[in-house]
């Protein structure tokens, strides 16, 4: 890392005010926040395109520009590859994963463990998942303490803790609703920074052909060689991050389910993954990789010196402009913040529902969850900063995929065969994580013996990303031969849990049979109605209701007419008898329901059938 | 053809259709995806383009793009 600090007071102030700015934002919209499902879930009302762009805030760590950056300086375009593995999980994700969490109102992944297989299995899952959790925010962390070194000359651990404490202020006071909507500016802001960056170097070198032209042969690969170099091969890659990274971040990641049960419906999640896997996710890859490309195509025409480490900061300090470059920087501390405070959530969501409430204080008032939530949320802040010094030992890349390839395999095979495969009995599910999790901890102590098979020859280098392929192998086949030894549970047992059962969760959910038919959104006003208190039902005009396809009993959502709300203005409501003709054009609706969606009477909503 | 740049592809893709497959199958058994339904069908549709977006994106930047160089149409 370069030892002096770089950029000048006018960048400083840029950040700084960025920072105060994103710290204000998250503060503003606590006042959303009244609830333990208003902490964890935001209440569930959000729309697709809001949650995309916070999945893509979140997904892009601190660690991304610094780790893709350094890669891409190294090997080329192929640092992009961890991008591209997304789409194929998208069909599990919304077509089994999405439907069974939401309809079945999970609120975490040792949740589900538990009510698909048994109380020890949810243990277990609840230890590897809080502490896989805990190390991506030390991750997160470490990365924005070594560049605000590199930036100011602080020492890692300082940089680390005043971030991790204006995270956590934030998280504390807002929760869910907060992540999201700081989320949303920050997503948006370092997309804007890395594609602008990326803009500036095509402009300053005359044209993307002469950008191109600047870059040796080997770098211009969507993937380097199957398998060498041992240390960013494309097997080692693909089975680090395709398969266990990104199978944990959609299948096991906390605050990715926290997120999708966020939405206003279901429906909305197709939306959701569509736009951030197809648009959004490419898009970060060239914000997140380019500025080592950049920097190599300026070191190849004898205008800058750097190495891989500083590549990102090095290309954005020879071309932009002072004031500029601290925009870049704060896309840097926004990609911290929006991943980190995400984190922190999730702990706190798995303490408070998989440990404190059914094991320490279960009954109590959802008034005493939420302040165990906020106390919950400053401590796991305080658990990541205690694991920086272990993370520093290692390079960004090396900590990153070495944590992941090591911890993730486990869970994401006891929740993927949990999903797909009926037969799979609740003691292969436990075998599957605590064996694999033992398997996988001695591949430390003869990791010669254990990952030396599966390492394509490209020897101990390689073993920090092949470990992966070992932990999936290994775990597969403990859970897949146990099953067949133990007894599976009975398919009404397993209604709504499973794939092929998703339509049981609907109806549960419901509570009653739903109604797919295909209707339009229809514009009300609100009329406040006393005698429907404590029912969560609306009155509609018939007109409405046929318009809508919507039937008495079905699930509707109100919604300010203002698009770029998002949903923070909305309700879900319960659709009554149709009201008569007096009523055309309005909508009666509880003051409790009109308070909660934030209503005034006669106001003009949107109102859409959910199912 | 250099097989070290083929066999990446085919891993990714091949094992990325067979992950795509498992999640399809889930969908439609049970009928959580209904194909008689436009919208589920427009799903279907929409995965298997990104599917061939994302193979075509990665066919390109390895078989057409290194060869471009200054100068020449790109």
């Amino acid at each position: 890392m370069i030892a002096q600090a770089i950029g000048g007071n006018l960048d400083y102030a840029v950040m700084l005010g960025y920072f105060v700015v994103v710290l204000g934002f998250g503060l503003y919209f606590g006042r959303y926040t009244s609830s333990t499902k208003d902490f964890f879930f935001g209440g569930q009302r959000f729309s697709w395109w809001l949650i995309a762009f916070s999945c893509v805030a979140t997904v892009v760590g601190s660690y991304s520009f610094i780790k893709y950056s350094a890669a891409g300086f190294s090997y080329g375009i192929c640092s992009t590859q961890s991008y591209l593995n997304d789409w194929f999980w998208m069909p599990i994700l919304v077509l089994v994963w999405i439907p069974i969490i939401y309809y079945r109102k999970i609120q975490s992944v040792p949740e589900y463990l538990e009510i698909r297989f048994d109380k020890k299995t949810r243990v277990a899952a609840t230890l590897i998942i809080l502490f896989y959790i805990v190390g991506y925010i030390g991750i997160n962390l470490i990365t924005l303490g070594r560049t605000l070194h590199t930036l100011l000359g602080w020492e890692v651990m300082t940089g680390a803790i005043v971030t991790a404490v204006a995270v956590a202020l934030y998280v504390y006071i807002g929760g869910q609703t907060a992540v999201i909507m700081t989320d949303l500016l920050q997503g948006i802001i370092l997309l804007v920074a890395g594609l602008g960056l990326f803009a500036a170097a095509i402009y300053h070198f005359g044209g993307f052909g002469n950008f191109w032209a600047l870059l040796p042969t080997e770098h211009k690969y969507a993937f380097s060689d199957f398998s060498a170099p041992p240390k960013f091969s494309f097997i080692g890659i693909y089975v680090q991050d395709g398969l266990a990274n990104t199978g944990a971040l959609m299948l096991m990641h906390q605050g990715f389910i926290m997120r999708f049960l966020s939405l206003k419906s279901v429906k909305d999640s197709r939306r959701m993954v569509v736009c951030w896997i197809l648009v959004l996710a490419p898009l970060a890859a060239i914000a997140t990789s380019c500025g080592g490309w950049i920097a190599r195509a300026l070191v190849n025409n004898g205008e800058l010196e750097t190495n891989a480490a500083d590549s990102f900061v090095k290309a954005a300090d020879f071309l932009c402009a002072p004031g500029v470059f601290g925009f870049v920087l704060a896309a840097l501390t926004a990609a911290l913040m929006s991943t980190a405070d995400s984190l922190i959530n999730a702990v706190s969501a798995i303490f408070v529902n998989d440990i404190w409430r059914p094991y320490i204080k279960p009954k109590s008032s959802d008034k005493h969850y939420l302040r165990v939530a906020r106390i919950a949320s400053l401590v796991a802040a305080g658990l990541g900063l205690a694991l920086v010094p272990v993370f520093m030992k290692d390079t960004i890349y090396g900590a990153h995929s070495m944590f992941t390839a090591a911890v993730t395999p486990p869970v994401l095979v006891a929740i993927f065969l949990g999903i797909t495969w009926k037969r799979y009995t609740p003691t292969a599910a436990f075998v599957t994580i605590v064996g694999g999790a033992v398997l996988i901890g001695l591949s430390f102590v003869w990791p010669d013996a254990l990952v030396g098979p599966f390492d394509f020859g490209m020897g101990p280098d390689s073993y920090k990303f092949m470990r992966a392929l070992f932990g999936l192998l290994a775990a597969g086949a403990l859970g897949i031969s146990v099953t067949w030894f133990t007894k599976p549970r009975s398919e009404e047992e397993l209604k709504g849990l499973v794939a092929g059962t998703q339509t049981d969760a609907m109806r549960q959910f419901k509570g009653g049979e739903p109604n797919r038919r295909s209707g339009s959104k229809v514009r009300l006003r609100t009329k406040l109605d006393p005698n429907l208190s404590g029912e969560d039902l609306v009155i509609l005009p018939q007109s409405a209701m046929d318009e809508m396809a919507a039937e008495p009993g079905d699930l509707l959502y109100a919604s300010h007419t203002r698009w770029w709300y998002g949903g923070l203005r909305s309700v879900h409501v319960k659709a009554g008898l149709p009201g008569d003709t007096e009523d055309s054009g309005s909508m009666r609706i509880s003051p409790q329901d009109a308070a909660t969606a934030h209503f005034t009477e006669g106001q003009e909503v949107v109102v859409e059938k959910i199912m | 053809m250099n097989m070290l740049r083929v066999w990446p592809i085919v891993c990714e893709f091949g094992v990325g259709a067979l992950l795509c497959l498992v999640g399809i199958w889930c969908g439609l058994r049970g009928g959580y995806l209904d194909l008689k339904i436009a919208e589920d069908r427009r799903l279907l549709a929409i995965l298997v383009a990104g599917f061939l977006f994302v193979l075509a994106i990665v066919c390109v930047f390895t078989f057409l793009a290194p060869g471009w160089a200054s100068g020449e149409p790109l």
